[in-house]
């Protein structure tokens, strides 16, 4: 497991690096000069060169990735703003550390992304074993047909929808608001249960549908026939060995949305004006903001790369027949 | 009497005559928008020079006003600068005045008139030599938030640290007017012990500041946030950016980066000495990350803390327009105004030479349909002149009857492409590729192809339009772009976007006009004195390049917003075109 997990992270570090090499690439494939973005309205060449020295865009861009990548492991100064190692580079639109900014964001979207998926999992998985287990009944079919209805909804369509009829008409609910849950543990829980609702909306109709085809296909499994033949109980057949035989499936899928969740829910956090990883996303494209485009991407494919080195691992903790080699 | 003071009482005389109509379609139904009629004129904004009896406090107080609670602000964005230095976008400018002082700033009345009054400064400057060296003196009482006396001193700093190379993107205007284009050369800012010569403080009421050449408008350009002053003491560089020191009646509680800014009163900020700010709310809890289309359904259902809630720069979401303006119980909390900004089309004239073609371009032109698929009559008037009506000195001028057939003519284009010779003259109209933007080019390809044209369109992606655009050598012979005016007088208004001189790669000059007559026209406007003077001569310069055809003016940009039904005294500022803050109170 320990040679699985060390080479594992090797191969992670190779991705992550070609991930912040491709960043950079496709940063610089845009004819767009991002130094002009801070020049001001009537930008003469003299300010705009200076400007392009102060922020190292006058440095071609394998140079600048160099430093960005040095500065991890060294440290770097800009504009006299220390940054030590590791430094991931620094937001001249927002003047600030990218680290700090992304330590900042972070909570938010890990907030987001623990509450929906524990309602999601409660929710998606329970329902989908009740259809399974009730399968060709009413039950199965209600709640089939609810989740193909409510997984073809989208955030910019539910999310919308839920704000009027839960804050903006009704005042029934706080409006979306994070605040640590150290702070303000109720204050935490009210003002992200609009966006737990809505997010696990859609993610809990995938789970049932998921858990539901998961566990029926076990279910006709030759060894759950077997089992059951031998005279064990419906319910240890169906939760000992139809269960354990569906998880892989649902562990899988769920570590890469966690993963994908944690890099940042985008439409999510826009609908919801949380300050999380996703808004900080689209901001540092909008603003051509270089440092910070490529630490959210980073921290994003570091967050897909490691859950699923977790997943692969998780493997074999459920499967005994899988082998980690 | 001084020379300067000759130019107040004169321009004092005439304000009344500012006030321009115009025939501007600005029809306010939906059927207007559909059918292009007019229906109520605009009026343009009225701007003078007020005296230095003007320039005492208190503000104009707003009828029922009552101090106290805290108003809410809902935006899109965080402001991008605080640091006066830096402030050059209007949300940006909005904001600071509530903490941010200048020596001049903007009197507005009752009526919706507006004045440039001091506002650090006794009264708006004075200048014995054309507007070469400018003098003001501080009032008695100014002072910073900690309680000590703003001076001269603090003037003269803050004027010389916008020259450090840290400050980025604030306006430029007078550290060239000091120091030349290549100002930076000139002097590197205030941190090394070095001061600028060009500026002196005979006293600590007293400053003067001395330019190259005379610029008798300053007075406008120092009302500017990016001129407004900054603590010596407490400045903190690149920091100061985020917490500015104030010198207004609030002061900077709290600010978390793209989530919120918090202001509370200044307990040393005398109402008495300022003429502009009324400051009735004790506290200002501003959120950002909230869109148009939230911040609509917000207001429109006006629940809870959004009862006293305004935004500066979030307008009603398109989606909603209609209902808005539609609904009667939202018409007492919706602002519609005119902004600074107008839209042109700018024609390529280092391609497109023959007047006669660019006449038909600007015959042919289909503003009705263009301005429809943008939103309509909220979001403009037809526009005929390179000025906004929001300038001094705006005159209403049409000479190729655009408002008659705002739709286009497309026949009488088409008759002078056969004069001219050029039919089937290519036109390479560049465009931002966005939904609407396609929707747009199809407008404008059907009226050119139909007047005779052959029409090119060249699709552009958002964050490469500018850069294309302003490529001297670029392909393109038609392309949108806009401008708004730094401070409401024709020299900002036209000097940057139509100086022949100024051409250049990621230059103003869009439309690469470089017309003697023009030119030596602009040379001399700068140098009249009086503002009201000036103002006509800028007038005659708009209309000059308006007979010529060089671009194609399209609409006068409006704003159309919306706020919660706990506040009194929301107004539209119409030299930013945002919600003012000014004399906003909580009922």
């Amino acid at each position: 497991m320990l040679r699985f997990l060390v080479r594992r992270s090797l191969g992670a570090l190779v991705i992550l690096v070609i991930v912040s090499m491709v960043t950079y690439a496709l940063f610089f494939a845009i004819p767009a000069d991002p130094a002009r973005l801070y020049c001001g309205k009537t930008c003469s060449p003299e300010n705009l060169a200076l400007i392009k020295h102060d922020m190292g865009f006058d440095k071609s861009w394998p140079v600048q990735y160099w430093d960005w990548l040095s500065a991890i492991f060294t440290g770097n100064s800009y504009n006299g703003v220390n940054c030590s190692a590791p430094c991931f580079g620094y937001s001249f639109d927002k003047k600030e550390l990218v680290g700090s900014i992304l330590a900042d964001r972070f909570p938010t979207t890990l907030s987001l992304t623990i509450g929906s998926a524990v309602i999601f999992l409660l929710f998606g998985i329970g329902t989908g074993m009740l259809a399974a287990h009730k399968q060709g009944k009413a039950l199965d079919k209600i709640a089939s047909s609810a989740s193909l209805v409510v997984s073809s909804m989208q955030i910019y369509v539910a999310g919308p929808l839920a704000l009027v009829a839960l804050c903006y008409s009704t005042d029934l609910l706080d409006l979306p608001n994070y605040v640590p849950i150290t702070e303000d543990p109720v204050g935490w829980f009210t003002g992200l249960l609009v966006p737990w609702i809505v997010l696990s909306l859609i993610w809990t109709a995938n789970y049932t549908r998921m858990t539901r085809s998961s566990m029926v296909e076990q279910l006709s499994e030759d060894y759950v026939r077997t089992a059951r033949a031998k005279g064990m109980s419906g319910t240890s057949v169906f939760m000992r060995y139809a269960w354990r035989g569906a998880m892989g499936t649902i562990v899988t899928v769920f570590g890469i949305d966690l993963g994908v969740l944690l890099g940042g829910a985008i439409i999510t956090e826009t609908t919801f004006s949380l300050h999380g990883l996703g808004e900080l996303a689209i901001h540092s494209f909008r603003d051509s903001d270089l440092s910070l485009l490529v630490g959210v991407t980073v921290v994003a494919a570091t967050l897909i790369v490691f859950f699923n080195i977790i997943v692969d691992a998780a493997y074999a903790l459920i499967d005994p027949r899988i082998r980690l080699a | 009497m001084s020379s300067r003071k000759s130019r107040l009482a004169a321009a004092i005389m005439v304000a009344g005559a500012l006030t321009v109509t115009t025939a501007c379609s600005s029809g306010h139904s939906n059927e207007s928008a559909k059918t292009g009629a007019s229906k109520a004129p605009v009026t343009a904004t009225t701007i003078s020079v007020g005296t230095a009896e003007d320039s005492k406090g208190p503000a104009i107080a707003e009828p029922g006003a009552k101090k106290g609670g805290t108003v809410n602000m809902i935006d899109r964005d965080d402001f991008s600068h605080l640091d006066p230095a830096m402030v050059y976008m209007n949300y940006n400018a909005e904001v600071s005045l509530l903490f941010t002082r200048q020596l001049t700033g903007y009197k507005t009345a009752a009526d919706g008139s507006q004045k440039l009054v001091g506002d650090l400064a006794t009264d708006t400057g004075s200048t014995t030599d054309g507007g070469k060296t400018w003098k003001f003196t501080l009032k008695d009482g100014v002072k910073w938030q900690d309680g000590t006396p703003i001076t001269s001193a603090d003037i003269k700093y803050s004027i010389e640290r916008t020259y450090a190379s840290f400050v980025k993107g604030g306006p430029t205007y007078i550290q060239s007017w000091i120091s030349g284009d290549k100002y930076r050369e000139a002097y590197a800012g205030p941190y090394d012990g070095k001061g600028l010569d060009a500026i002196t403080t005979p006293d600590d009421k007293t400053v003067v500041i001395a330019f190259q050449d005379a610029h008798p408008d300053a007075n406008f350009t120092l009302a500017m946030t990016g001129y407004g002053v900054v603590s010596k003491a407490h400045d903190t560089k690149e920091e100061y950016d985020k917490k500015p020191f104030s010198s207004g009646p609030y002061q900077i509680t709290e600010h978390v980066n793209d989530r919120s800014l918090d202001l509370e009163r200044n307990p040393n900020w005398d109402g008495a000495t300022d003429p502009i700010r009324n400051a009735y709310p004790d506290k200002w809890h501003m959120t950002f990350g909230v869109q148009a289309q939230q911040s609509t359904e917000r207001f429109m259902a006006d629940n809870g803390d959004d009862k006293n809630a305004f935004s500066f720069h979030n307008q009603v979401h398109t989606t909603y327009i209609d209902k808005v303006k539609a609904d009667e119980k939202l018409k007492s909390r919706t602002l519609e105004g005119l902004t600074p900004y107008v839209d042109y089309y700018y024609i390529n004239n280092t391609r497109i030479k023959d007047q006669k073609v660019r006449e038909a371009l600007v015959k042919a032109f289909p503003h009705q349909q263009t301005r429809q698929l943008q939103g309509g009559t909220s979001y403009g008037d037809y526009a005929t002149s390179y000025m906004s009506p929001t300038v001094l000195g705006y005159e209403s001028y049409d000479p190729f009857d655009v408002l008659k057939k705002p739709q286009g003519d497309t026949e009488a284009a088409k008759k002078l492409l056969t004069d001219a010779n050029a039919l089937n003259t290519t036109i390479v109209y560049a465009y931002n590729n966005t939904p609407v933007q396609q929707k747009v080019t199809e407008a404008i390809r059907t009226n050119l192809e139909a007047a005779g044209f052959k029409f090119v369109p060249h699709p552009l992606d958002s964050k490469t339009y500018y850069d294309a655009i302003q490529q001297v050598n670029n392909e393109f012979d038609l392309y949108w772009g806009g401008w708004g005016a730094d401070w409401p007088t024709g020299y900002t208004s036209l000097q940057p976007v139509w100086d022949g001189r100024a051409i250049a790669d990621g230059g103003q000059n869009y439309a690469h006009v470089n017309d003697p007559e023009i030119n030596a026209a602009m040379d001399a406007a700068v140098k009249i004195a009086d503002p009201v003077a000036q103002g006509k001569a800028w007038a005659a310069i708009d209309k000059k390049l308006q007979d010529k055809a060089y671009s194609i003016p399209d609409v006068y940009q409006r704003s159309l917003s919306l706020y919660g039904s706990g506040l009194g005294g929301v107004k539209f500022d119409t030299l930013a075109g945002l919600q003012s803050p000014l004399n906003i109170y909580v009922k």
